[in-house]
């Protein structure tokens, strides 16, 4: 389903970012130099269909840029990725709302980016409606909305699209208690499915619960895979 | 001042051509497969509804709506045709629609161009999340300000029939035109936009590149006044040559720009210039994500 094939990234952070022609005339016969920070080295990656993958590391290991190269928005220093069917990107609720637009019209906006086609988002509008619980704020501007709404907004849109791959990156940490209740049920129908899901997660009870592996992420290299227990385990030694 | 900004532009394109010697090896595959899949037409779907979002925020909010975008063009005709018309006269037939038909083509060009640029920052956090092809936004933004310069025209030909004005069996040629028009301007969208990252101040640059072509292209002066051996180098400006063959069609009278060659040209430059900066914008677009 998915393979990362020796993949390595690397960021480049410059000294001093040049980005004004300006900058770079006055700097014409200085070298630029610059940091690189090797966010992953040499990951070797295999996703099964119908699996359920957590990935668990350190702040700054590696997972969400693991997570942006399968979804395509970073490209790799080298290696291959090849992913084999289509990805919902779960990287953050809501990235394309505009406060300006009505709830309908954002609904229309965020599935459209994420790739619906309009009969997929008028097949699955009422349940989006309905299961974000804003049936009364459907004409309301999205920005006189509570946080919390928008992002139930932004979770329902999500959770309606059916691609065979989905990427969840600590989206359960922003909602309360229900909202993370209403996650973990559509998770476990996710499952049901037979879905791939990648899950990255800072949450150890929870990717204990749902993951059937586990993979243990530190400064850009996989060090440790196998079930969630022996990698949990693992991971509160170090 | 041209050596430099060339020199600058190689320096950059080289470090680019480095990194991706380093891609040489690195691939991205995506197979679309099963019912579910979201295939190539979703990405007109979403062309379409980010163009119609633009179209909405731009004028939605403010109380006078979309009259803002017939006000712009507008007043800056008024303007114009009051210094043009009163005094300094130009001996034009028909002088105001020869203006505004002038002023509502440049600011497609302007709009177009300049808003390409901002375009990344505004969509910046969509693009470090969620992927899909970047020539999306650039084409949104494009339709938009179409859609702006299609009831600009419509206001022109309001004008057109309360001067008295009769069609010509010409007019359809200014079809053909736009459409010219619209690809010249998309390229060099392209252009602008896929350079913007690495060269923010590329914005203040063409700003005066802008205002520079608006004098340089005979938009509120005839192009009669202009001493002959200067119009070649005028008529090299594929928008000159574009804005007087609309003229030419629409108000007459019929001249050299009606003729096929003409066309060929216009549509030869246009092309080659919506080639280039496409090629840049796909070479530089997948970087977007980090550079911005």
């Amino acid at each position: 389903m998915i393979a990362l094939e020796q993949v390595n990234k690397v960021f480049r952070l410059p000294h001093d970012k040049k980005t004004t022609l300006r900058q770079r005339f006055v700097s014409i016969f200085q070298k630029s130099t610059y940091e690189q920070l090797y966010a992953l080295r040499n990951i070797n990656l295999k996703v099964n269909k119908g699996e359920f993958l957590g990935i668990i590391g350190k702040n700054g290991s590696g997972k969400s840029t693991l997570l942006k190269l399968i979804a395509n928005v970073l490209e790799p220093t080298s290696g291959t990725i090849s992913v084999n069917a289509n990805v919902a990107p779960f990287l953050e609720l809501g990235v394309g709302f505009q406060g300006d637009l009505t709830v309908k019209d954002n609904v229309f906006l965020y599935g459209a980016l994420l790739g619906m086609s309009k009969k997929q988002i008028v097949d699955k509008y009422d349940w989006i409606i309905d299961f974000s619980g804003l049936e009364r704020f459907v004409d309301a501007k999205l920005k006189n909305l509570s946080s919390g709404m928008q992002v139930r907004l932004g979770f329902s849109i999500t959770v309606s699209i059916e691609t065979p791959i989905l990427l969840v990156d600590e989206v359960l940490a922003v909602g309360d208690i229900d909202f993370q209740q209403k996650c973990y049920d559509s998770f476990k129908s996710f499952k049901k499915n037979g879905r791939t899901i990648v899950f990255v997660s800072h949450d150890l009870s929870a990717v204990e619960k749902f993951c059937d592996r586990v993979v243990l992420l530190e400064e850009g290299k996989a060090i440790a895979e196998g079930s969630p227990s022996d990698i949990l385990d693992e991971y509160q030694r170090r | 001042m041209l050596s430099w900004l060339f020199i600058n532009v190689y320096r950059a394109l080289r470090f680019q051509a480095e990194s991706e010697k380093e891609q040489a090896m690195s691939s991205y595959t995506e197979n679309c497969k099963g019912e579910n899949s979201l295939g190539r037409k979703n990405y007109v779907y979403l062309t379409l509804v980010m163009a119609i979002t633009d179209f909405k925020i731009k004028y939605d909010n403010s109380v006078l709506g979309y009259f803002w975008s017939l006000l712009k063009p507008l007043l800056m005709f008024g303007t114009l045709y009051l210094v043009f018309s009163v005094f300094v006269r130009w001996q034009v037939e028909n002088y105001k629609l020869y203006l505004l038909l002038g002023i509502i083509l440049w600011n497609f060009l302007s709009e177009v161009t300049l808003n390409s640029m901002i375009l990344l920052e505004g969509k910046a956090p969509i693009l470090k999340k969620i992927y899909f092809p970047r020539w999306i936004i650039v084409i949104a933004s494009s339709l938009t300000s179409l859609l702006t310069l299609l009831l600009n025209i419509v206001v022109f030909f309001v004008f057109f029939i309360l001067s008295g004005a009769s069609f010509r069996s010409t007019s359809w040629r200014m079809v053909v035109y736009l459409i010219e028009l619209y690809v010249f301007v998309v390229g060099l969208a392209f252009l602008l936009c896929a350079l913007f990252p690495k060269f923010r101040d590329i914005h203040h640059i063409w700003e005066v590149f802008v205002q520079l072509g608006f004098w340089a292209t005979p938009i509120i002066y005839p192009i009669s006044i202009v001493p002959e051996k200067y119009h070649a180098l005028i008529f090299l400006n594929p928008v000159a040559r574009i804005i007087q063959g609309c003229r030419q069609a629409l108000i007459g009278p019929s001249g050299e720009f009606l003729s096929f060659t003409s066309h060929i040209i216009v549509i030869s430059v246009a092309a080659c210039v919506f080639v280039a900066g496409l090629t840049m914008f796909n070479k530089l677009s997948g970087s977007f994500a980090e550079d911005l």
